[in-house]
């Protein structure tokens, strides 16, 4: 019974959803009014206003700084309550992945993982520094980062990666995005402007394009590393297991 | 009728069906959590292809970019925000799996429900 009035429920809803959707105008039409009200405005300015050739990095960190502020404040929030419910890691208490799976742990693997892990760093560097003139940006890089570790956590074991990125370093670069943004958002009020306008007003007035260029990249290196770390201290978190406790003989 | 001009848009809605069936029918918590998940993906998927337009080109200025031809820039950088927030939720949502799994052993809505009035009772 409760089955069949979910079916029928979700039935509606994906006819309903269907039909509004059929009734939109045609995707990728150049005069549609997603097209043509705000955003022709970004796309002709954002160069002007915000020194970064892309736009997406623009609107994120300059437009709608005040919004990607609160969101990296929603990341810190998160791994603030996955430590208040899990607690940190302990180290060496935790056997590794291939160990518990039973199979014997292969070289290949190890090897391979060992050999891939500083490429994917260094593709992760790449993006969160060219986030301003290429794709890419901080929270990609650091989930970049992020998925490096958990590579190297699944086939290495927590011991080893808590040795390579230890608590003592992890702890104070888990706020950096947050510290970050608010430093430079304070020096928009140096910059004879408002919270988080990158020292826009002296600009128009004949101050150096440059530093707005280099602010967003301060701002995107804080949250690369602020965004890597807040995942790995989760992964670690998770990744400890209650009944691993006991030190390994 | 433009289903087939905006069958993106149709694929996003079906996946938000299928999310949202996994998160009303499945009994395990952690493919309650996937169903979320899917759900999540679908209005990514819905909110991107509004931004695409046709022979469009990515919002990056440069040489040999043409303003009036790039795609909108705005649901990209929304959706980014959305990404970031889905992963939050979505980590809180299994650290606190871990936890009632550690507690009562199973993941199964209807066995801990019944766990649950046990203890009360």
């Amino acid at each position: 019974m409760k089955r069949l009035v979910s079916l029928l429920f979700i039935g509606a809803l994906a006819l309903l959803l269907l039909y509004v959707v059929s009734r939109m105008p045609p995707m990728g039409e150049p005069d549609n009014p997603t097209a043509t009200r705000v955003v022709p405005r970004y796309l002709e300015k954002a160069e002007d206003e915000t020194h970064t050739p892309n736009v997406v990095t623009g609107i994120i960190l300059n437009y709608r700084g005040f919004d990607t502020m609160g969101e990296v404040t929603v990341i810190y929030c998160a791994l603030a309550a996955v430590l208040a419910v899990l607690g940190r890691e302990r180290r060496g208490r935790i056997r590794d992945y291939v160990e518990l799976s039973g199979l014997p742990s292969s070289v290949i693997v190890r090897t391979m993982v060992a050999l891939v892990v500083p490429f994917i760093l260094l593709f992760s560097l790449y993006t969160i520094f060219h986030g301003e003139t290429s794709p890419g940006g901080g929270f990609q890089g650091g989930a970049v980062i992020g998925a490096s570790m958990i590579i190297f956590t699944t086939i290495y074991g927590l011991h080893l990666s808590s040795v390579k990125v230890p608590q003592r370093f992890r702890s104070p670069l888990e706020g950096s995005a947050v510290i970050t943004f608010f430093l430079v958002g304070v020096l928009g009020f140096f910059g004879g402007g408002n919270f988080l306008t990158y020292a826009w007003p002296r600009v128009s007035e004949g101050l150096h394009p440059a530093l707005v260029t280099w602010l967003t990249v301060l701002v995107e290196v804080g949250i690369g590393l602020g965004g890597a770390m807040v995942l790995i201290s989760i992964l670690f978190a998770m990744v400890r297991e209650e009944g691993a406790d006991e030190p390994l003989a | 009728m433009n289903l087939w001009h905006n069958f993106h848009y149709a694929v996003a809605m079906v996946l938000f069906c299928i999310g949202l069936y996994t998160v009303i029918m499945r009994r395990n918590i952690i493919k309650k959590i996937i169903g979320l998940n899917v759900m999540e993906t679908s209005v990514f998927l819905f909110l991107v292809s509004i931004g695409y337009r046709k022979g469009g080109i990515a919002p990056i200025h440069g040489p040999g970019a043409d303003p009036s031809r790039m795609v909108n820039p705005l649901p990209q950088a929304l959706i980014l925000t959305g990404i970031v927030v889905a992963v939050s939720v979505t980590a809180l949502a299994l650290s606190l799996v871990i936890l009632l799994y550690r507690q009562f052993g199973t993941l199964d809505v209807s066995r801990l429900f019944r766990e649950e009035e046990e203890e009360a009772g």
